[in-house]
This record gives C-alpha cells, structure tokens and sequence, in this order.
C-alpha cells in the first residue's frame, strides 16, 4: 500500500451562524485503508461528511483528492472527482425499479430513449461486484424495498465507476448481523482494491471490528487519530467525551417531593414498556442517541403521537391525552426540538407566539382581552430577558437564543406542572446556553417537573437530577447524578453497557 | 389591521406624520391606496362619466358581491388553504333564495336558506379536506364542478328563475339617504361594511382569528401550541361557504332572477386576486380584510373604468388573469426579502447536523 494520502484534509473549518462547526482540521485518508470517524452527536462528523460530499461549503482550509483539488464543489462535482457518500437514509425514487433507482440521473441511453436491457445488465453486475447479488430484486419498485435494500441501492450507487474514496455513514443502522457481516466483506474488499474507505459509526465494536485507523472528534475539533490495533475501546470512548462545556454553569442540589408525571408502562409504535417518574421540581435527563426514539416518546405524551397502551399520570392523577390541546389542559407543556419547524410561527409577533398556547385564558367570549396579553406577556419577556424591539416584532428576526426564549415564554404563561424540553439548546450560540440552562435551572426551582431531552452529555450531566438512557425504545433505569459520567451514559446509549 | 395591541404599541411612538400614516394603514395598504388613487385618476383624465354619481353608486353595488366573497377568502388564504368552490357555492344559494322567494312567498327565509345553504356545502368542503385527506385546492376545485351542477339541478328545468319580490330586489338595488343631488348609498354596499367590519373584529381581536393567523403561520406549531385544526377548517370553510351563500342572495336580488351561473361564475377569481393584492400570501399566516377591501375597490374601479373606456370584455378577462400573477408574485418578492432579513437577524440556519 502506497503511503501518500488519496484523500488529504489541510486546516478546514466550517462554522454556522452562532456556531463552529468544524475548526482547524487536518488529516489524510490512505489508499487502502478504512478509516473509521468516531465522536458524539454534534461532534462534527456529519458536517465533515457533507462539506466532503458538497452539501456544504467549507469556510476555511483545502482539501486534496487523489491530489486535485475538490475544496469547493457542488454535489456532482465531488462524486465526478470521486468521492462517494453512502448516506444513512438514501433518497429513493419510490415508483420505479430498484435498477433505475441506482442509475437515476445517469440512465443507459439509445437512440434517446432509455436502454432497459443495458440497465438491469449493468445493475446485476455491479450488485456481483459488491456481494449482495441476490439480496435485491432489480424490479421491484422503490417504495417497496426495505430499509436494508435501500442501503444496498446507495452503496452500488456509490460503487459506479470513477470511486476513489467512499464513505459509509452509520451503515449498520439498517441492516441485519448476517447482511453488516456482507457489508463488512465487501469493505475488506473495496480497502484491498486500494479505495480510501471512510466509516462512520457510533457502534464502537464495528470501529474496532473493521478500521485500521481511527479519528476520533469532539466539538468540531480534531482530538486525534489513532492505530486502531494499539488502541482499547476505553481510550477511544475516553477522547470522545472528557470535556467541560457546561458553561460553569452548576445546578443546586433540590428537595424531591411528590410525583408530578407517571409514565407506566407506555407502549407505542416506537416505544415498548416505558415506565419512569418525575417529582415536582426534578430534572429527568433523557440521553440517547438521535433515532433512538426519545422525540417520539415527547410527543406520545403530548398526544401528538397515538399510544397503544399505558398510562400518564400528572400530580397523582391519571390523564387521557388524545391531543395537544388535552395535553395542556392536563398542565404539560412541551417545547420541540424543531424551533421553527413546530415550535414558532414565525411571521407572526413575540405576543402571539408567547400566548397563543393560552388565548382561551384570556379572552371573554372569544375575544382576546389585549390588556390581559400584555399584562401576561410583558413580565415574562423581562424574566427571560428576551431581547425583542417591541411585543409586535416577528419572532422569525430574534436570535436563536431569544426565539427559544419565546417557546420558554409561551409554556410559562400556560403555568404548566410539567414541561417537556427537547434539544431546548439546540442552534443556540453559547452565550445564550448557561442563560438558558439558568432558565430551566429557575423553572424546576419553582417546582415544575422538567423532562429534558438532550444530545449534549455535558448539559445532561449539568441540569439532570438524574438520567435515563433511551435505546431502541426502551429506557435504562434511572442513572443519578452522582453516579453519571459521560462515558457511563455513552456506554449505555451505544449498547457497549455489558461489555 | 394587526392586533389590537400591535395599535396600541404603535401609538406610542412618535415619528412624521407620513410615518405614522404608514405605520396605521401598513406599507402594503399604502401602496394600495396610492395605486387607487393614480387609477381614479387616470380613468377621471379619459372619461367625464367616471364621477358621475350613478357610476359610483355602480361601483358600489358591484364591488359587493365580490368583497363578501373576499372576506371569507381572506380568512380562508390566512390559515393556509384555498376555496374555489366559493362561485358555485353563491350559485345554489342563488336558485335556493329564487325558489324561496318566488314559491314560498317568503323573503326573509330566501336569504336565510340561501346563506344556510352556503354554509352546508362549506361544510361538505371541510369534511372532504378533513376527513378524507384530500388537498384545499384540488377538493374545491371539485367542488366548483360539482356545485355548479348542483344549482343547475336544484333549478326547475336548469334555467334561472324570475324574482319579483320587490321587498327582496331592494337588497340588491335599494339605496337609501337618496336625494336630489345624491344617489344614495346601496343596501349592499352598508351590508359588506357590516360584514367587513365584523370580519375584522374576528380576524383581529378573537381566539378564533388568531388561531387562523397562527395555522397559517405555522400548522405544526399550532397543533403543538393545542390549536384544533379539524376544527378551525370546519369553522373556516364553513363561514367561507356562508359569506359564499350571502353573495349568492344579493346576486339574485340584484338580478331579479336566481341564477344557477350567470352572475356568479368567475367570481372565485377575482375574489382570490382581491386577497392576494390585499397583501395576503399563498403560504399563509398573513393577510387582513382591509387590505382585501382595499383591493377589491381597486378592482371593481378598474373593471369599471374599462367598461366606460370600451375596452372588450376579452381584454378585461386577460387583465384579470395578469393581476392575479402580478399580487402573487408581489406577495413571494416581498417574502423573500423578509427571509433574507431574518436569516441576517437571527443567523437562521438550522443548527449543525448531529
């Protein structure tokens, strides 16, 4: 194996509006090898993959494949150079053949007029080149494959001719042991034809299992690139977390007292037996991976997603919740992660978003008193210290930290007993973080029951009271605070808890 | 035309009194008002009828017809959808008062049943949209089909239907503080006021309107906020569909007749242009009735200052099309540039990717 790099990454960065996504990033992919990328969630991985790939624009740095220059192209740019992304949730065409689906943009042509015998012709052969001949049926129409197939159809997507360099984004998260064991076969493979072979994965066993070398990131940083075959699992999980960013910020010790929410034995179509407590003025931290299920159970609670069985208590007494609106009416408030998505209407004003969860409460006869919304809204924009021109302004032109302030503003107008908080930091610049963990920090103080739902170890660890872990739609037993590290909760959340 | 608060914030600050003026009526009004004003005197500059106060009074009772329908369409453009079923719907609610009227002998059950039945099929529309999962725009659009066969059925042998009611033709010609000089101001027209202003007050200041705005703006978030949206589609459609039904009854007062299609066909159009240059946007969560009303003068005028200046109707119907792209595309221009200025304020980008 040669040693120059095919795939070279000289000091690139990349930041967001308020936030730095990558910074100062430099390391090289070797021909021949599987190079495995490994971090938290937020660590940077997926932002690396998508400047690689020409979703994104870098901001900073070079990179070099196979010497040319690839730092600034678009998306079919980089695949005519040769890199390849073989994303964790294909885009399939759902009404034509599998066939079409790996050729689409690029099919078989004669006369102008598709050349179908060509295409089932080049699509079997290339199924053969990767092993998986026989695990997908060409015809059958896109919508009907399953999530396993549609990998299939992305990596012999990825696998046409002109490939230098592919990357595998979380790739097992779909598939079975026998069919990640062909996967695997087929990696072995494609390192021995001398590819530069990038694997991103949160599933520590197949990092060891599978690369040569690892990087590990955190934070958008590079914490370092070790020989996987000198290194323990530990070291790796020990470089991917190990870091203060709680902001200084500590929350106090509280006195527990009654439960505000039982959740018993909830099932759902993502859920299974999901049982936990939460006391007035507690903290329960929900950790986990993304896609392990804890939005969903948010929701599910909030009637906004049906339940199958179970039962919700709040204060002591049970509750049927079939929609958000019986949901507030049983005193819970939830704020989603998806602020502009499903938590603001953003052409409207911060006085209608801050209300709009209580108008009946403040309005006779179904007309809103505007002396009563000010009256209620007013106090609360000076508590969160929302920085906002005037009540009338549009909430899509705040910052991100006060638009979330607003989703704060509206669930404390309808005084709830518990609030839901999911990825209540998320997009936000870390100035307006420790304001808003002093917020929740407040909220619980004031004997609210907060479920907190957090990718961040560093602000579980911060604010929780105690933690859970989510995995696959089912919830470790609480995890106190005393007893939480990052490394415990990771090891849970990646399934490593055994070992 | 915001909220009653938004008033109050705004009389608290000072500034010229051009800048005040803006800051009341809006900038979009403004522009309305000003667009208006060029127009009258335009059409003043080429033709000496345009004043004259039996042409006014024209305008008056023409514009409506079209601003009732407006104002159920400004309220169903606001939470997000779209009616055009609302010219047929006028159409049954026209033979519908005809019959009562004509067979029953009684005027004030022909406008109750007429609006009554307005309502109805605005009802069917929300069950469609509701329950059956089918788009606003293309179940209407069914709707505009079926409905205008409907009003063909219900009338005897499919042909419009005399009215000679005179008590019932005043709500369509009647006027009242007629004078020498003044030709009075038509029943009609008080009536749209009414409406209008009622329309407001609903838009503005109720649970209800807001509750509109804020579907508009952002469905889920409503949802998630306890907003009923099954709910507020069935109220919607259905105050869309009566206002429809309203309409109908004024256009078979004003004609004598209940037409199952003369007189009300098309009126779907030009009640959405109406909407739409009022300052409305297709996406939804904004919009007033004011500036609808303003709009639909603005229209109603242009209609008739190109009757006077015989301009064929051929070219009017181009007109009419060509508006209704040109209040669109305003209304996108305009929200563009407000999503530029926010994703410089708020530095809006969705966060990084885990």
């Amino acid at each position: 194996m040669s040693d120059t790099p095919i795939l070279e990454i000289l000091g690139v960065g990349k930041a967001f509006p308020n936030v730095r996504a990558l910074a100062d990033l430099s390391f090289g992919v070797r021909r021949g090898e599987v190079m495995a990328f490994v971090g938290e969630n937020g660590a940077g991985k997926s932002t690396l993959l998508k400047i690689l790939a020409g979703d994104y624009r870098l901001d900073e740095g070079t990179v070099l494949l196979d010497g040319q220059e690839v730092s600034h192209v678009d998306p079919s740019q980089a695949r005519k150079a040769g890199f390849r992304l073989v994303r964790q949730e294909p885009e399939i065409v759902p009404h034509v053949s599998a066939a079409e689906n790996i050729y689409v943009g690029e099919l078989p042509q004669k006369r102008g007029v598709v050349d179908f015998e060509k295409l089932r012709a080049d699509a079997k052969a290339l199924l053969e080149e990767c092993g998986f001949a026989g695990l997908l049926d060409l015809n059958a129409s896109g919508d009907s494959l399953s999530p396993a197939q549609r990998h299939i159809v992305e990596i012999a997507r990825a696998l046409k001719p002109g490939v230098k360099v592919i990357a595998f984004d979380e790739p097992t998260s779909s598939l079975t042991a026998d069919e990640t064991q062909r996967l695997f076969k087929l990696v072995r493979g494609l390192r021995a034809r001398g590819l530069g072979v990038i694997y991103v994965t949160h599933r520590l066993h197949e990092v060891m299992a599978i690369s040569d070398r690892i990087v590990i990131l955190r934070d958008g940083r590079l914490v370092g690139v070790t020989e996987t075959a000198a290194t323990a699992p530990d070291d790796v999980v020990r470089m991917m977390v190990g870091r203060d960013l709680s902001y200084g910020f500590v929350r106090q010790e509280t006195t527990r007292s009654d439960a505000a929410l039982e959740v018993s034995d909830l099932s759902s179509r993502w859920h299974r037996n999901i049982s936990f407590t939460i006391r007035a003025g507690e903290i329960l931290g929900f950790a986990g991976l993304v896609g392990a299920g804890r939005t969903e159970l948010a929701k599910v609670i909030f009637g906004d997603l049906p339940k199958r069985s179970g039962e919700v208590r709040v204060g002591g007494i049970p509750v049927n919740i079939k929609s958000p609106s019986d949901a507030i009416r049983a005193n819970i408030g939830f704020a989603p992660e998806d602020r502009k998505g499903e938590g603001l209407i953003l052409v409207r004003s911060v006085i209608e978003n801050a209300s709009m969860a209580v108008f009946s409460s403040l309005s006779r006869w179904g007309v809103l008193r505007s002396k009563m919304m000010i009256d209620m809204v007013s106090p609360l924009i000076a508590s969160l210290e929302i920085k906002t021109p005037s009540l009338e302004q549009e909430v899509g032109k705040l910052s991100g930290g006060n638009q979330q302030k607003v989703v704060l503003a509206r669930w404390l107008a309808a005084k709830p007993k518990v609030l839901i908080l999911d990825e209540p930091t998320r997009a936000v610049d870390v100035g307006a973080k420790a304001e808003i963990y002093r917020l929740i920090d407040n909220l619980a103080k004031s004997g609210i029951a907060i479920m907190l739902i957090s990718s961040e170890m560093p602000e579980l660890l911060a604010l929780a009271d105690r933690i859970v872990v989510m995995q696959g739609g089912a919830i470790s037993s609480p995890i106190e605070k005393l007893d939480a590290s990052e490394e415990r909760i990771l090891s849970f959340a990646i399934g490593q808890h055994a070992a | 035309m915001k909220s009653i608060s938004q008033s109050k914030a705004v009389a608290g600050r000072g500034g010229s009194p051009l800048k005040a003026m803006t800051r009341f009526v809006g900038a979009e009004n403004l522009s309305l008002i000003i667009a208006l004003i060029l127009l009258v005197a335009l059409i003043a500059s080429q033709t000496p009828f345009f004043f004259a106060p039996r042409n006014l009074m024209n305008i008056g009772m023409n514009l409506s017809v079209v601003g009732l329908l407006g104002v159920g369409m400004t309220i169903v453009i606001v939470s997000g959808a779209l009616d055009i079923s609302v010219g047929s719907i006028a159409g049954v609610a026209s033979v519908v008062s005809a019959i009562l009227v004509t067979y029953a002998g009684t005027v004030a059950g022909g406008i109750f049943a007429g609006i009554l039945a307005g309502a109805a099929l605005g009802v069917v529309n929300a069950a469609i949209i509701s329950y059956l999962r089918v788009n606003a725009v293309v179940a209407t659009l069914a709707a505009l089909s079926a409905y205008r066969g409907l009003a063909f059925l219900i009338a005897p042998e499919g042909r419009p239907i005399g009215v000679l009611d005179q008590n019932f033709a005043l709500l369509g010609s009647g006027r009242v503080f007629e004078t020498a000089g003044f030709p009075g101001i038509p029943i009609s027209l008080i009536l749209l006021l009414v409406i209008a202003f009622i329309g407001h007050f609903v838009m503005s200041s109720t649970v209800f309107g807001r509750s509109v705005y804020s579907m508009g703006g952002n469905p889920a978030a409503a949802r998630l906020a306890g907003i009923n949206l099954t709910r507020m589609k069935f109220y919607i459609f259905t105050i869309s569909g009566a206002l429809a039904g309203l309409a109908g009854v004024l256009v078979t007062a004003r004609t004598s007749s209940g037409q199952p299609a003369s007189g009300t066909q098309g009126l779907e159009l030009e009640a959405i242009t109406a909407v739409f240059l009022g300052g409305a946007i297709l996406a939804g969560g904004k919009g007033t009735i004011f500036g609808t009303m303003l709009a639909v003068v603005l229209l109603a005028t242009l209609s008739n200052g190109m009757n006077l200046l015989g301009i064929p109707t051929f070219y009017q119907l181009v007109a009419k099309g060509f508006l209704l792209v040109v209040a669109v595309a305003i209304g996108q221009w305009r929200m563009a540039r407000s999503e530029r200025a926010q994703a410089l304020a708020a530095g809006g980008h969705r966060g990084i990717a885990p």
